[in-house]
Protein backbone atom coordinates (compact mmCIF):
# COMPACT_ATOMS: atom_id res chain seq x y z
CA UNK A 1 0.00 0.00 0.00
CA UNK A 2 1.08 3.72 -0.42
CA UNK A 3 4.04 4.13 1.72
CA UNK A 4 4.20 6.82 4.22
CA UNK A 5 6.79 9.40 2.07
CA UNK A 6 9.64 9.71 4.80
CA UNK A 7 10.06 13.24 6.28
CA UNK A 8 12.68 15.34 4.59
CA UNK A 9 13.41 18.75 4.48
CA UNK A 10 12.86 20.76 1.10
CA UNK A 11 16.15 21.46 -0.76
CA UNK A 12 18.38 24.75 -0.50
CA UNK A 13 18.00 25.47 -4.64
CA UNK A 14 14.41 25.67 -5.69
CA UNK A 15 13.91 22.71 -8.08
CA UNK A 16 13.53 23.65 -11.99
CA UNK A 17 11.39 21.32 -14.34
CA UNK A 18 14.90 21.69 -16.56
CA UNK A 19 17.80 21.32 -15.53
CA UNK A 20 19.85 24.39 -16.93
CA UNK A 21 23.29 22.31 -19.47
CA UNK A 22 26.27 23.02 -18.66
CA UNK A 23 28.22 24.82 -20.75
CA UNK A 24 32.46 24.43 -19.85
CA UNK A 25 33.50 24.61 -23.32
CA UNK A 26 35.35 21.30 -24.85
CA UNK A 27 33.09 19.78 -21.77
CA UNK A 28 30.77 16.83 -22.67
CA UNK A 29 27.58 18.40 -21.63
CA UNK A 30 25.00 16.60 -19.64
CA UNK A 31 21.45 17.43 -20.25
CA UNK A 32 18.69 17.01 -17.95
CA UNK A 33 15.24 16.03 -17.61
CA UNK A 34 13.54 16.74 -14.22
CA UNK A 35 9.87 16.89 -14.67
CA UNK A 36 9.04 16.76 -11.56
CA UNK A 37 8.56 19.30 -8.48
CA UNK A 38 7.38 18.91 -5.15
CA UNK A 39 5.07 21.58 -4.15
CA UNK A 40 4.69 20.18 -0.41
CA UNK A 41 1.38 20.54 1.75
CA UNK A 42 -0.57 17.46 3.29
CA UNK A 43 -3.71 16.16 2.71
CA UNK A 44 -5.73 13.42 5.24
CA UNK A 45 -9.26 11.47 4.91
CA UNK A 46 -11.45 9.84 7.65
CA UNK A 47 -14.46 7.97 6.92
CA UNK A 48 -17.07 7.55 9.44
CA UNK A 49 -20.81 5.67 9.64
CA UNK A 50 -22.44 7.96 7.52
CA UNK A 51 -20.07 10.60 6.20
CA UNK A 52 -16.47 11.12 5.02
CA UNK A 53 -13.95 14.01 5.56
CA UNK A 54 -11.09 15.06 3.23
CA UNK A 55 -8.73 17.49 4.46
CA UNK A 56 -5.58 19.59 2.82
CA UNK A 57 -3.67 22.70 3.86
CA UNK A 58 -3.99 25.26 0.84
CA UNK A 59 -0.59 26.30 0.95
CA UNK A 60 1.58 25.17 -2.34
CA UNK A 61 5.38 25.72 -1.93
CA UNK A 62 8.60 24.95 -4.16
CA UNK A 63 11.61 24.87 -2.14
CA UNK A 64 11.56 27.35 0.22
CA UNK A 65 9.44 29.93 -1.54
CA UNK A 66 5.06 29.92 -1.32
CA UNK A 67 4.06 30.17 -4.28
CA UNK A 68 0.87 30.54 -3.04
CA UNK A 69 -1.40 30.44 0.30
CA UNK A 70 -4.61 29.44 -1.38
CA UNK A 71 -4.10 26.32 -4.08
CA UNK A 72 -6.83 23.52 -3.06
CA UNK A 73 -5.81 19.99 -3.43
CA UNK A 74 -9.66 19.27 -2.85
CA UNK A 75 -11.85 18.65 -6.15
CA UNK A 76 -15.37 17.91 -6.18
CA UNK A 77 -15.55 15.39 -9.15
CA UNK A 78 -18.75 14.92 -11.29
CA UNK A 79 -21.92 17.03 -10.59
CA UNK A 80 -23.57 20.15 -12.71
CA UNK A 81 -21.66 23.54 -13.48
CA UNK A 82 -18.82 25.09 -12.36
CA UNK A 83 -19.54 24.62 -8.98
CA UNK A 84 -20.36 20.98 -9.33
CA UNK A 85 -23.41 20.62 -7.77
CA UNK A 86 -24.92 17.54 -7.08
CA UNK A 87 -21.47 16.10 -6.84
CA UNK A 88 -20.94 13.26 -4.12
CA UNK A 89 -17.58 12.28 -4.75
CA UNK A 90 -14.37 14.20 -3.68
CA UNK A 91 -10.39 13.73 -4.69
CA UNK A 92 -7.50 14.83 -2.65
CA UNK A 93 -4.14 14.92 -4.71
CA UNK A 94 -0.75 16.29 -3.05
CA UNK A 95 2.37 15.59 -4.25
CA UNK A 96 3.08 17.55 -7.92
CA UNK A 97 0.11 20.02 -8.15
CA UNK A 98 0.32 20.33 -11.99
CA UNK A 99 0.31 16.27 -12.15
CA UNK A 100 -2.90 16.94 -9.33
CA UNK A 101 -4.81 18.98 -11.47
CA UNK A 102 -4.20 17.40 -14.98
CA UNK A 103 -5.10 13.81 -12.80
CA UNK A 104 -8.36 15.87 -11.15
CA UNK A 105 -9.50 17.70 -14.54
CA UNK A 106 -9.49 13.57 -16.22
CA UNK A 107 -11.66 12.08 -13.73
CA UNK A 108 -13.83 14.77 -13.43
CA UNK A 109 -14.41 14.38 -17.30
CA UNK A 110 -15.13 10.30 -16.79
CA UNK A 111 -16.85 11.02 -13.80
CA UNK A 112 -19.35 13.22 -16.06
CA UNK A 113 -19.20 11.28 -19.53
CA UNK A 114 -20.14 7.80 -16.73
CA UNK A 115 -23.60 10.10 -16.15
CA UNK A 116 -24.35 10.41 -20.28
CA UNK A 117 -23.27 7.03 -21.04
CA UNK A 118 -24.82 5.35 -18.39
CA UNK A 119 -27.47 7.35 -16.71
CA UNK A 120 -26.62 7.17 -13.29
CA UNK A 121 -24.23 8.98 -10.99
CA UNK A 122 -20.83 7.13 -10.83
CA UNK A 123 -20.96 4.91 -7.60
CA UNK A 124 -17.34 5.52 -5.62
CA UNK A 125 -16.61 2.03 -5.74
CA UNK A 126 -16.16 2.24 -9.57
CA UNK A 127 -14.79 5.71 -9.92
CA UNK A 128 -11.92 4.31 -7.31
CA UNK A 129 -10.97 1.22 -9.82
CA UNK A 130 -11.54 3.84 -12.50
CA UNK A 131 -8.84 6.47 -11.00
CA UNK A 132 -6.65 3.18 -10.21
CA UNK A 133 -6.20 2.62 -14.29
CA UNK A 134 -5.50 5.77 -14.89
CA UNK A 135 -2.69 6.21 -12.48
CA UNK A 136 -1.33 2.69 -13.89
CA UNK A 137 -1.72 3.73 -17.20
CA UNK A 138 1.03 6.03 -16.50
CA UNK A 139 2.95 3.20 -14.75
CA UNK A 140 6.34 4.33 -16.74
CA UNK A 141 5.60 8.09 -16.32
CA UNK A 142 3.69 8.76 -13.18
CA UNK A 143 1.42 11.55 -11.96
CA UNK A 144 3.53 12.01 -8.86
CA UNK A 145 0.59 12.39 -6.61
CA UNK A 146 -0.76 10.62 -3.42
CA UNK A 147 -4.54 10.52 -4.49
CA UNK A 148 -7.27 10.03 -1.53
CA UNK A 149 -10.44 9.72 -2.70
CA UNK A 150 -13.75 9.99 -0.90
CA UNK A 151 -17.72 9.61 -0.82
CA UNK A 152 -20.87 7.46 0.28
CA UNK A 153 -21.20 4.22 -0.79
CA UNK A 154 -24.13 2.12 -1.97
CA UNK A 155 -25.33 1.91 1.52
CA UNK A 156 -25.05 4.69 2.48
CA UNK A 157 -21.54 4.35 4.64
CA UNK A 158 -18.83 6.54 4.22
CA UNK A 159 -15.96 5.37 1.96
CA UNK A 160 -12.24 6.35 1.93
CA UNK A 161 -9.76 5.02 -0.59
CA UNK A 162 -6.18 5.98 -1.08
CA UNK A 163 -3.54 5.60 -3.51
CA UNK A 164 0.11 5.45 -4.23
CA UNK A 165 1.68 6.77 -7.72
CA UNK A 166 1.25 4.11 -10.12
CA UNK A 167 -2.57 2.70 -8.49
CA UNK A 168 -2.37 0.55 -6.24
CA UNK A 169 -5.43 1.22 -3.72
CA UNK A 170 -6.73 0.10 -0.87
CA UNK A 171 -9.99 1.09 1.04
CA UNK A 172 -9.54 2.26 4.24
CA UNK A 173 -10.85 4.44 7.43
CA UNK A 174 -8.30 7.05 7.54
CA UNK A 175 -5.67 8.16 5.81
CA UNK A 176 -2.96 11.14 5.60
CA UNK A 177 -0.73 11.77 2.65
CA UNK A 178 1.77 14.38 1.78
CA UNK A 179 4.72 16.15 3.06
CA UNK A 180 3.40 15.38 6.81
CA UNK A 181 2.07 12.37 6.29
CA UNK A 182 4.51 10.87 8.50
CA UNK A 183 3.74 13.66 11.25
CA UNK A 184 0.11 12.55 11.13
CA UNK A 185 -0.76 8.89 10.52
CA UNK A 186 0.56 7.77 13.71
CA UNK A 187 -1.56 9.93 15.49
CA UNK A 188 -4.60 8.84 13.39
CA UNK A 189 -3.46 4.79 13.79
CA UNK A 190 -3.81 6.25 17.93
CA UNK A 191 -7.13 7.95 17.65
CA UNK A 192 -8.90 6.42 14.96
CA UNK A 193 -8.09 3.00 14.81
CA UNK A 194 -6.72 2.99 18.47
CA UNK A 195 -3.37 1.86 18.40
CA UNK A 196 -1.22 1.23 21.12
CA UNK A 197 -4.66 1.90 23.43
CA UNK A 198 -5.22 -1.13 26.01
CA UNK A 199 -8.22 -1.80 27.92
CA UNK A 200 -7.45 -0.30 31.28
CA UNK A 201 -9.64 -3.30 33.05
CA UNK A 202 -7.41 -6.01 31.46
CA UNK A 203 -4.79 -7.50 32.96
CA UNK A 204 -0.97 -6.93 32.72
CA UNK A 205 1.57 -7.75 30.02
CA UNK A 206 0.08 -10.63 27.52
CA UNK A 207 -3.21 -10.20 29.07
CA UNK A 208 -3.70 -6.69 27.96
CA UNK A 209 -6.64 -6.25 25.52
CA UNK A 210 -6.63 -4.06 22.57
CA UNK A 211 -9.42 -1.29 22.34
CA UNK A 212 -11.63 -1.58 19.51
CA UNK A 213 -11.94 1.01 16.97
CA UNK A 214 -16.10 1.86 16.53
CA UNK A 215 -16.96 4.11 13.55
CA UNK A 216 -16.20 7.83 15.44
CA UNK A 217 -18.92 10.53 15.10
CA UNK A 218 -18.95 13.74 12.88
CA UNK A 219 -17.80 16.28 15.37
CA UNK A 220 -15.11 14.10 16.77
CA UNK A 221 -13.43 13.70 13.38
CA UNK A 222 -13.27 17.36 12.61
CA UNK A 223 -11.70 18.10 16.06
CA UNK A 224 -9.21 14.87 14.68
CA UNK A 225 -8.61 16.77 11.90
CA UNK A 226 -8.22 20.30 12.96
CA UNK A 227 -5.69 19.03 15.97
CA UNK A 228 -3.99 16.69 13.23
CA UNK A 229 -3.01 19.68 10.66
CA UNK A 230 -2.37 22.46 13.37
CA UNK A 231 0.43 19.94 15.43
CA UNK A 232 1.44 19.48 11.55
CA UNK A 233 2.10 23.06 10.85
CA UNK A 234 4.35 24.01 13.84
CA UNK A 235 6.18 20.88 13.02
CA UNK A 236 6.22 21.55 9.05
CA UNK A 237 7.71 24.37 7.17
CA UNK A 238 5.66 22.87 3.73
CA UNK A 239 2.15 22.90 5.95
CA UNK A 240 0.44 25.69 6.78
CA UNK A 241 -1.71 29.31 5.51
CA UNK A 242 -5.45 27.39 5.20
CA UNK A 243 -6.82 24.41 6.30
CA UNK A 244 -9.44 22.98 3.75
CA UNK A 245 -12.23 20.37 4.34
CA UNK A 246 -15.03 18.86 2.70
CA UNK A 247 -17.52 16.82 4.25
CA UNK A 248 -19.37 13.79 2.18
CA UNK A 249 -22.72 12.84 3.71
CA UNK A 250 -25.71 11.52 2.01
CA UNK A 251 -27.31 14.80 1.17
CA UNK A 252 -23.51 16.49 -0.78
CA UNK A 253 -20.73 18.22 0.32
CA UNK A 254 -20.22 20.65 2.76
CA UNK A 255 -17.04 22.78 2.53
CA UNK A 256 -15.48 24.60 5.68
CA UNK A 257 -13.01 26.68 5.44
CA UNK A 258 -10.22 27.77 8.34
CA UNK A 259 -6.96 29.79 8.66
CA UNK A 260 -4.02 27.74 9.73
CA UNK A 261 -0.66 29.73 10.29
CA UNK A 262 0.88 31.26 8.03
CA UNK A 263 4.77 31.24 9.45
CA UNK B 1 -41.71 0.00 -50.61
CA UNK B 2 -40.08 -1.67 -53.83
CA UNK B 3 -41.66 1.16 -55.78
CA UNK B 4 -38.98 3.72 -56.01
CA UNK B 5 -36.10 1.15 -56.58
CA UNK B 6 -33.47 3.25 -58.64
CA UNK B 7 -29.75 4.20 -58.01
CA UNK B 8 -30.40 4.85 -54.45
CA UNK B 9 -30.49 1.41 -53.25
CA UNK B 10 -27.14 0.90 -54.36
CA UNK B 11 -24.91 3.40 -51.83
CA UNK B 12 -25.73 2.30 -48.66
CA UNK B 13 -25.26 5.58 -47.19
CA UNK B 14 -27.13 7.88 -49.67
CA UNK B 15 -30.53 9.46 -48.68
CA UNK B 16 -33.39 8.80 -51.34
CA UNK B 17 -35.24 11.76 -52.92
CA UNK B 18 -38.14 10.16 -50.92
CA UNK B 19 -35.36 10.43 -47.42
CA UNK B 20 -34.86 6.80 -47.60
CA UNK B 21 -31.68 4.55 -46.76
CA UNK B 22 -32.60 1.49 -48.65
CA UNK B 23 -30.26 -0.63 -47.83
CA UNK B 24 -31.10 -0.46 -44.20
CA UNK B 25 -34.61 -1.41 -45.25
CA UNK B 26 -33.64 -4.05 -46.97
CA UNK B 27 -31.29 -5.40 -44.11
CA UNK B 28 -34.56 -4.99 -42.21
CA UNK B 29 -35.99 -7.67 -44.98
CA UNK B 30 -32.84 -10.08 -44.02
CA UNK B 31 -34.17 -10.51 -40.76
CA UNK B 32 -38.04 -11.55 -41.82
CA UNK B 33 -36.38 -14.54 -43.07
CA UNK B 34 -34.73 -15.98 -40.04
CA UNK B 35 -35.69 -17.94 -37.71
CA UNK B 36 -38.31 -16.80 -34.95
CA UNK B 37 -36.79 -15.80 -31.72
CA UNK B 38 -38.57 -14.85 -28.66
CA UNK B 39 -38.38 -12.97 -25.19
CA UNK B 40 -40.57 -12.45 -22.09
CA UNK B 41 -39.74 -10.46 -19.15
CA UNK B 42 -41.04 -11.65 -15.63
CA UNK B 43 -40.32 -9.99 -12.24
CA UNK B 44 -38.05 -12.88 -11.82
CA UNK B 45 -36.33 -12.80 -14.89
CA UNK B 46 -36.43 -13.13 -18.20
CA UNK B 47 -37.37 -16.38 -20.97
CA UNK B 48 -35.29 -16.49 -24.31
CA UNK B 49 -36.87 -19.32 -26.58
CA UNK B 50 -35.38 -19.46 -30.56
CA UNK B 51 -36.33 -21.92 -33.22
CA UNK B 52 -33.79 -23.98 -34.97
CA UNK B 53 -33.84 -24.76 -38.45
CA UNK B 54 -32.58 -28.63 -38.71
CA UNK B 55 -32.12 -28.62 -42.28
CA UNK B 56 -31.01 -32.23 -42.60
CA UNK B 57 -31.51 -35.06 -40.14
CA UNK B 58 -27.49 -35.55 -40.33
CA UNK B 59 -27.32 -31.90 -38.28
CA UNK B 60 -25.63 -32.05 -35.05
CA UNK B 61 -28.12 -29.79 -33.87
CA UNK B 62 -26.08 -28.31 -30.90
CA UNK B 63 -24.02 -26.59 -33.34
CA UNK B 64 -27.03 -24.73 -33.98
CA UNK B 65 -25.92 -21.49 -31.42
CA UNK B 66 -28.84 -18.86 -31.68
CA UNK B 67 -28.76 -17.82 -28.29
CA UNK B 68 -25.23 -16.82 -26.71
CA UNK B 69 -24.06 -15.35 -23.38
CA UNK B 70 -22.39 -11.35 -23.70
CA UNK B 71 -21.64 -11.17 -19.68
CA UNK B 72 -22.78 -13.17 -16.74
CA UNK B 73 -25.49 -11.19 -16.57
CA UNK B 74 -26.26 -10.75 -19.98
CA UNK B 75 -27.66 -12.89 -22.91
CA UNK B 76 -29.03 -12.17 -26.47
CA UNK B 77 -31.18 -14.40 -28.81
CA UNK B 78 -30.54 -13.82 -32.84
CA UNK B 79 -32.37 -13.79 -36.00
CA UNK B 80 -31.13 -13.12 -39.72
CA UNK B 81 -27.69 -13.52 -40.49
CA UNK B 82 -25.77 -15.60 -37.95
CA UNK B 83 -22.21 -14.36 -39.14
CA UNK B 84 -23.07 -10.82 -38.94
CA UNK B 85 -24.65 -11.36 -34.90
CA UNK B 86 -21.16 -12.79 -34.22
CA UNK B 87 -18.91 -9.82 -34.90
CA UNK B 88 -21.91 -7.86 -33.07
CA UNK B 89 -21.94 -9.89 -29.84
CA UNK B 90 -17.84 -9.77 -29.84
CA UNK B 91 -18.22 -6.29 -29.68
CA UNK B 92 -20.88 -6.32 -26.64
CA UNK B 93 -18.76 -9.06 -24.66
CA UNK B 94 -15.43 -6.63 -25.02
CA UNK B 95 -17.88 -4.13 -24.22
CA UNK B 96 -19.38 -5.49 -21.05
CA UNK B 97 -15.85 -6.99 -20.19
CA UNK B 98 -13.88 -3.81 -20.33
CA UNK B 99 -16.60 -1.96 -18.25
CA UNK B 100 -16.16 -4.58 -15.39
CA UNK B 101 -12.18 -4.37 -15.73
CA UNK B 102 -12.33 -0.21 -15.64
CA UNK B 103 -15.63 0.37 -13.09
CA UNK B 104 -15.26 -3.14 -11.18
CA UNK B 105 -19.15 -3.59 -12.19
CA UNK B 106 -21.44 -5.11 -14.42
CA UNK B 107 -22.46 -3.16 -17.19
CA UNK B 108 -26.49 -1.91 -17.54
CA UNK B 109 -27.95 -3.67 -20.14
CA UNK B 110 -29.28 -0.70 -21.89
CA UNK B 111 -25.72 0.35 -22.21
CA UNK B 112 -24.81 -2.57 -23.52
CA UNK B 113 -27.56 -2.42 -25.92
CA UNK B 114 -26.27 0.78 -26.87
CA UNK B 115 -22.66 -0.62 -27.65
CA UNK B 116 -24.27 -3.01 -30.00
CA UNK B 117 -26.25 -0.27 -31.97
CA UNK B 118 -22.97 2.12 -32.15
CA UNK B 119 -21.52 -0.76 -33.80
CA UNK B 120 -24.43 -0.91 -35.83
CA UNK B 121 -24.19 2.11 -37.62
CA UNK B 122 -20.22 1.97 -38.31
CA UNK B 123 -21.12 0.84 -41.79
CA UNK B 124 -21.02 2.13 -45.36
CA UNK B 125 -17.65 3.91 -47.37
CA UNK B 126 -15.76 6.25 -45.19
CA UNK B 127 -14.57 9.40 -46.58
CA UNK B 128 -11.58 9.27 -47.65
CA UNK B 129 -8.59 10.50 -44.80
CA UNK B 130 -11.77 9.67 -42.08
CA UNK B 131 -9.70 8.83 -39.42
CA UNK B 132 -12.40 6.14 -38.15
CA UNK B 133 -12.79 3.46 -40.95
CA UNK B 134 -15.91 1.15 -40.94
CA UNK B 135 -15.39 -2.01 -40.58
CA UNK B 136 -18.40 -3.75 -42.54
CA UNK B 137 -19.59 -2.78 -45.77
CA UNK B 138 -23.38 -3.01 -45.17
CA UNK B 139 -25.76 -3.07 -43.01
CA UNK B 140 -25.77 -5.78 -40.03
CA UNK B 141 -28.33 -8.38 -41.32
CA UNK B 142 -29.52 -9.73 -38.04
CA UNK B 143 -31.74 -8.64 -34.70
CA UNK B 144 -31.06 -9.26 -31.59
CA UNK B 145 -33.02 -9.87 -28.19
CA UNK B 146 -30.64 -8.57 -25.77
CA UNK B 147 -31.91 -10.19 -22.50
CA UNK B 148 -30.51 -8.94 -19.02
CA UNK B 149 -30.63 -8.49 -15.65
CA UNK B 150 -29.02 -5.42 -13.61
CA UNK B 151 -29.61 -3.18 -10.45
CA UNK B 152 -33.10 -2.06 -12.52
CA UNK B 153 -33.81 -5.18 -12.42
CA UNK B 154 -34.81 -7.82 -15.57
CA UNK B 155 -35.23 -6.09 -19.07
CA UNK B 156 -35.17 -7.05 -22.48
CA UNK B 157 -34.16 -4.84 -25.61
CA UNK B 158 -34.41 -4.95 -29.03
CA UNK B 159 -31.69 -3.92 -30.93
CA UNK B 160 -32.31 -3.87 -35.34
CA UNK B 161 -29.87 -3.17 -37.89
CA UNK B 162 -30.49 0.37 -38.19
CA UNK B 163 -28.58 1.28 -34.80
CA UNK B 164 -32.26 2.06 -33.15
CA UNK B 165 -33.46 -0.01 -30.23
CA UNK B 166 -35.92 -0.46 -27.38
CA UNK B 167 -37.22 -2.04 -24.35
CA UNK B 168 -39.83 -4.82 -24.15
CA UNK B 169 -41.91 -6.84 -21.96
CA UNK B 170 -42.31 -9.63 -24.71
CA UNK B 171 -40.79 -9.41 -28.26
CA UNK B 172 -40.72 -11.75 -31.32
CA UNK B 173 -38.08 -11.16 -34.28
CA UNK B 174 -37.62 -13.35 -37.18
CA UNK B 175 -40.17 -15.15 -39.99
CA UNK B 176 -43.02 -15.89 -37.40
CA UNK B 177 -42.48 -12.81 -35.55
CA UNK B 178 -45.64 -11.49 -37.04
CA UNK B 179 -48.13 -13.84 -35.97
CA UNK B 180 -45.66 -14.60 -32.69
CA UNK B 181 -46.02 -10.78 -31.65
CA UNK B 182 -49.96 -11.02 -32.40
CA UNK B 183 -50.27 -14.05 -29.62
CA UNK B 184 -48.14 -12.31 -27.18
CA UNK B 185 -50.04 -8.81 -27.29
CA UNK B 186 -52.78 -11.05 -26.17
CA UNK B 187 -51.34 -13.35 -23.57
CA UNK B 188 -48.85 -11.55 -21.95
CA UNK B 189 -49.19 -9.92 -18.37
CA UNK B 190 -46.95 -8.47 -15.78
CA UNK B 191 -47.36 -11.36 -13.08
CA UNK B 192 -46.10 -14.10 -15.00
CA UNK B 193 -43.70 -16.57 -12.71
CA UNK B 194 -40.47 -18.34 -15.19
CA UNK B 195 -41.94 -21.23 -15.58
CA UNK B 196 -45.54 -20.18 -17.36
CA UNK B 197 -43.37 -17.68 -19.27
CA UNK B 198 -41.43 -20.86 -20.75
CA UNK B 199 -44.49 -22.45 -21.84
CA UNK B 200 -45.89 -19.05 -23.16
CA UNK B 201 -42.28 -18.80 -25.20
CA UNK B 202 -43.06 -22.65 -26.20
CA UNK B 203 -46.15 -22.48 -27.41
CA UNK B 204 -45.99 -19.12 -29.08
CA UNK B 205 -42.97 -20.78 -31.26
CA UNK B 206 -45.52 -24.03 -31.42
CA UNK B 207 -47.76 -21.90 -33.03
CA UNK B 208 -45.66 -20.34 -35.73
CA UNK B 209 -43.09 -22.52 -36.57
CA UNK B 210 -43.19 -24.67 -39.98
CA UNK B 211 -42.00 -28.17 -38.49
CA UNK B 212 -43.48 -29.96 -35.33
CA UNK B 213 -41.76 -28.01 -32.08
CA UNK B 214 -39.35 -30.75 -30.32
CA UNK B 215 -36.75 -30.71 -27.98
CA UNK B 216 -34.17 -30.64 -30.23
CA UNK B 217 -35.59 -27.62 -32.82
CA UNK B 218 -36.29 -24.97 -29.93
CA UNK B 219 -33.68 -23.44 -27.75
CA UNK B 220 -34.53 -22.27 -24.30
CA UNK B 221 -31.86 -19.65 -22.34
CA UNK B 222 -33.01 -17.65 -19.38
CA UNK B 223 -31.30 -14.65 -17.11
CA UNK B 224 -32.13 -14.39 -13.46
CA UNK B 225 -30.60 -12.54 -10.59
CA UNK B 226 -28.77 -15.38 -8.48
CA UNK B 227 -28.23 -17.78 -11.88
CA UNK B 228 -26.99 -15.05 -14.35
CA UNK B 229 -27.64 -16.17 -18.14
CA UNK B 230 -28.27 -19.39 -18.53
CA UNK B 231 -28.95 -22.15 -21.99
CA UNK B 232 -30.93 -24.98 -20.73
CA UNK B 233 -29.84 -28.18 -20.80
CA UNK B 234 -30.93 -31.74 -23.48
CA UNK B 235 -32.63 -32.27 -20.50
CA UNK B 236 -34.32 -29.31 -18.89
CA UNK B 237 -35.25 -28.69 -22.41
CA UNK B 238 -36.96 -32.22 -22.73
CA UNK B 239 -39.10 -31.72 -19.44
CA UNK B 240 -40.33 -27.94 -20.26
CA UNK B 241 -41.61 -29.50 -23.93
CA UNK B 242 -43.31 -32.33 -22.66
CA UNK B 243 -45.48 -29.80 -20.10
CA UNK B 244 -46.96 -28.31 -23.02
CA UNK B 245 -47.35 -31.57 -24.85
CA UNK B 246 -49.76 -32.50 -22.00
CA UNK B 247 -52.19 -29.80 -22.48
Amino acid sequence: MASISSFAMPSEAPTYSFAAAQSASGQPRQHGFYPYTDNGGSTLGISGDSFTILAGDTRSTSGYNINTRYAPKLFKLGGSGPNHEGSKIVLSVVGFAADGNALQERLDTIVKMYKYQHGKDISVHACAQRLSHILYNKRFFPYYVHAILGGIDEEGKGALYSYDPVGSYEREQCRAAGAAASLIMPFLDNQVNLKNQYDPNSGPGLEKVQRVPKPLDRTTVEEIVRDAFTSAVERHIEVGDGLQMMIITKDGIEEVYTPLKQD
Amino acid sequence: MFIARSEYDRGINTFSPEGRLFQVEYSLEAIKLGSTAIGLTTADGVILGVEKRITSTLLETSSVEKVVEIDRHIGCAMSGLQADARSMIEHARVTSQSHAFNYSEPIKVESCTQAICDLALRFGESASGEEEESIMSRPFGVALLIAGHDENGPSLYHAEPSGTFYRYDAKAIGSGSEGAQAELQASYHKSLTIPEAEEMVLKTLKQVMEEKLDANNVQLASVTKDKGFRVYSDEEMKTCVSRIEGE
